[in-house]
């Protein structure tokens, strides 16, 4: 049996053993719930079923004011002598506001701030912007004239659409973390599991350990890509939620899934998957307790090195973005983010992949002599330093 | 190559391994040939288990070599197709029904997987586990999970299984109904090396033993030889009914051994050249109420013969 026949076989049962379309068709359902529940409460919460306020004014409120106020609101005219009664009833009725002119200021009296009151003041504000213009002999246009910025016209050589781009790099960051994550837990209880289950010797009398480290990262990585998929799925959905709201069409999330964007990140994504998990597969072979282990937190590597990539996007030509966008642990990430917002020639892009595959390949062959010799290693949990040792002897 | 030659399947030649400041296996040789069933035997820590590991290159041996013959060539590992392994430590996918895990064990030694379903049947067919087959192998009792354990091990038909302490864990009733089964895959031409401490039953089947202590060898050869070399002794076993003096018999003239086995029975193992019948009557003269009985030593007492003399 050769090496990528064998390799297959055991891709294909880690794959078997922790892909559940029965739990992933209903952890799908669940999320279809929660948005339906965030889509139908979201509607009602910016519908305006609220009662709305009646405003009331005192005698020297502008009468231009109250005109322009009955545009929105119910006006009513209150006498000075009702002012206490007024403010203390309005523990009781909360849908009144008092409005009061005194020098030089116009006082408000509410229940608490609301919407409404917003819209309120907001009209206060214009009245008031239509007297200072008065005032100065300035009309409406003239005010928006001094306020508009320079008439500056860009025109830049490297032009690109790169906010959408940028949101799909972050898009694919976030799945590809997801997928990392998804995958150290089934990879920790896969390897983990087998060792507190006492098979590793009879699979390893069968098959090389670089066979089974093989199968198990691509096996896993396979289960975390269906997850990515499972979840993207459910963010287009979730976009076409989002524009329900914002008042933006359907179709406007067809512009994020820019094709030559996804086949850029995709790789990318799936390269950083494979190293993350012959890194992580590594880590799991050297725990024997995982509830006891000092290596645990280890598992928080990944976070710590795509965070870091997210420093590409304060300024992409920077020594230290193109350091990030080439360094195999962060290149995944940091390499598209790049892309996206700042020139990045095809060269660059095909050497850094290269650079990623190189790592994986080197990766998995460490991975693979660390389970080796951890494998059948009983009792005390070996030090990083036992095991380096250990390395070097067989 | 002489016929011999050619009947061999596997050579081990001077291995040993140390671990830290432990040796494990202490330069052992020995030969397996086609359809032999191979006893390596050995009390607790005796380097049993590091020997099969080693030969299965789980774990390297520091020096020596080894050859396995199974296809006509010399290979210094087997190929997985051809040999099945039955590890000292067990396990097996708990929370995996016993057909898919059993399937999957054989096809990564080579067996298809329609031909696997097929064995995998027929053996829990067998077992009476058949109705079984899709359920999880946790569900199992300990006994069922060691039967299902063991046709893991041989269902791909290997032409060589290793088997470390097959009966380990059984009652007696399943320790017989091992000792058919590994009589069966012996005369369907499977050749075996098993390592056990349980020495009637490897008397049943076993045609060739090695004894093994601290690592090293204490004997290699067919079981008619380990008698002729060590079985010419006599042993006079004694069952009190009441209580016995002990240090009158640990110091009994005549007696090359004295093992007090509990507060009832005591064995004394006497010479060849031994004057039995001046023991005999020495006996007589003992206080107390016993039975006498009398046999030539079994493999267990030329085991324990033969580590204890290693020992001193």
């Amino acid at each position: 049996m050769n090496y990528i026949k064998q390799v297959i076989t055991v891709s294909r049962w880690e794959f078997a053993r922790f892909f559940k379309p029965k739990n992933e068709a209903i952890g799908i359902i669940i999320m279809l719930i929660i948005l339906a529940v965030f889509y139908l409460g979201g509607k009602y919460a910016f519908s305006d079923k609220s009662p709305k306020i009646e405003v009331f004014v005192n005698n020297d409120i502008d009468g231009a004011l109250t005109e322009i106020l009955k545009d929105d609101f119910e006006v009513q005219k209150l006498s000075t002598e009702r002012k206490g009664d007024f403010i203390a009833e309005l523990s009781v009725e909360k849908n009144k506001v008092l409005l009061e002119k005194q020098t030089g200021a116009i006082v408000l009296y509410a229940y608490k701030n609301s919407r409404d009151i917003k819209k309120l003041k907001n009209r206060v504000d214009n009245y008031h912007k239509q007297i200072e213009m008065q005032k100065l002999g300035i009309n409406a246009e003239q005010l928006a004239s001094v306020l508009s910025p320079a008439p500056l016209v860009e025109s830049f050589v490297y032009t690109n659409d790169s906010s959408k781009r940028v949101i799909l790099a972050y898009f694919f960051a976030a799945l590809m973390i997801m997928a990392v994550f998804l995958s150290f837990a089934y990879q920790f209880t896969a390897i983990t599991g087998e060792k507190q289950l006492k098979i590793t010797e009879q699979i390893v009398s069968a098959i090389t350990p670089q066979v089974w480290m093989d199968g198990k990262i691509i096996g896993i990585t396979l289960t975390g890509l269906s997850s990515m998929i499972t979840y993207s799925l459910l963010s287009i959905i979730g976009g076409l939620v989002f524009f329900q709201f914002t008042g933006l069409p359907a179709s406007a999330i067809l512009e994020y899934l820019y094709l030559p964007s996804i086949a850029l990140y995709l790789p990318f994504a799936l390269m950083g998957v494979l190293i993350w998990n012959a890194i992580l597969a590594a880590i799991a072979s050297v725990i024997t307790d995982p509830n006891n282990s000092g290596k645990s937190p280890l598992m928080m590597l990944p976070v710590v090195f795509v965070l870091a990539s997210f420093l590409v996007t304060r300024d992409p030509d920077s020594g230290l973005s193109v350091f990030l966008s080439w360094f195999p642990f962060t290149s995944a990430t940091s390499m598209p983010m790049r892309w996206a917002i700042t020139e990045v020639g095809i060269w660059q892009l095909a050497a850094s992949f290269f650079l990623l595959l190189l790592t994986f390949y080197f990766l998995r062959k460490i991975a693979a002599k660390i389970f080796r010799i951890s494998i059948l290693m009983t009792g005390k949990e070996p030090s990083w330093s036992e095991v380096f040792k250990l390395m070097k002897i067989r | 190559m002489s016929d011999q030659e050619k009947n061999t399947v596997l050579k081990v030649e001077s291995i040993s391994k140390r671990f830290s400041n432990v040796r494990a296996v202490n330069n052992i040789s020995f030969t397996v040939n086609r359809g032999d069933i191979f006893a390596f035997l050995g009390p607790n820590g005796s380097g049993k288990t590091t020997s099969l590991r080693i030969l299965l290159d789980i774990i390297k041996s520091d020096s020596g070599e080894i050859a396995w013959y199974l296809n006509g060539n010399s290979n210094h590992t087997p190929a997985a197709s051809q040999v099945g392994y039955l590890p000292e430590e067990r396990g097996l996918y708990l929370d995996i029904p016993i057909l898919k895990s059993l399937i999957y064990l054989a096809s990564i030694r080579g067996m298809d997987k329609a031909e696997a379903k097929k064995a995998a049947l027929q053996w829990l067919e067998r077992l009476e586990l058949a109705d079984r087959a899709k359920e999880k192998l946790q569900v199992l009792s300990k006994g069922n999970q060691q039967k299902i354990q063991f046709v893991a091990s041989i269902l791909h038909k290997p032409a060589f299984a290793i088997l470390d302490e097959p009966f380990s864990g059984l009652d007696p009733l399943n320790q017989e109904l091992f000792i058919e089964f590994i009589k069966e895959i012996n005369n369907q031409g499977t050749t075996i090396i098993l390592s056990a401490h349980q020495m009637q039953l490897v008397e049943k089947i076993a045609h060739k033993i090695f004894l093994i202590n601290k690592g090293e060898k204490l004997y290699n050869g067919n079981l008619a030889g380990i008698y002729e070399l060590y079985g010419n002794k006599q042993i006079i076993e004694l069952r009190f009914k009441s209580g016995f003096n002990e240090i009158s018999l640990k110091h009994f003239n005549g007696a090359e051994n004295v093992e007090i086995i509990d507060t009832s029975k005591v064995k004394l193992t006497f010479g060849q050249n031994s004057d039995i019948k001046s023991a005999l009557s020495d006996l007589a003269k003992l206080e107390g109420d016993f039975d006498i009985s009398s046999h030539k030593p079994d493999l267990h007492d030329i085991f324990l013969h033969l580590v204890k003399s290693h020992q001193l």
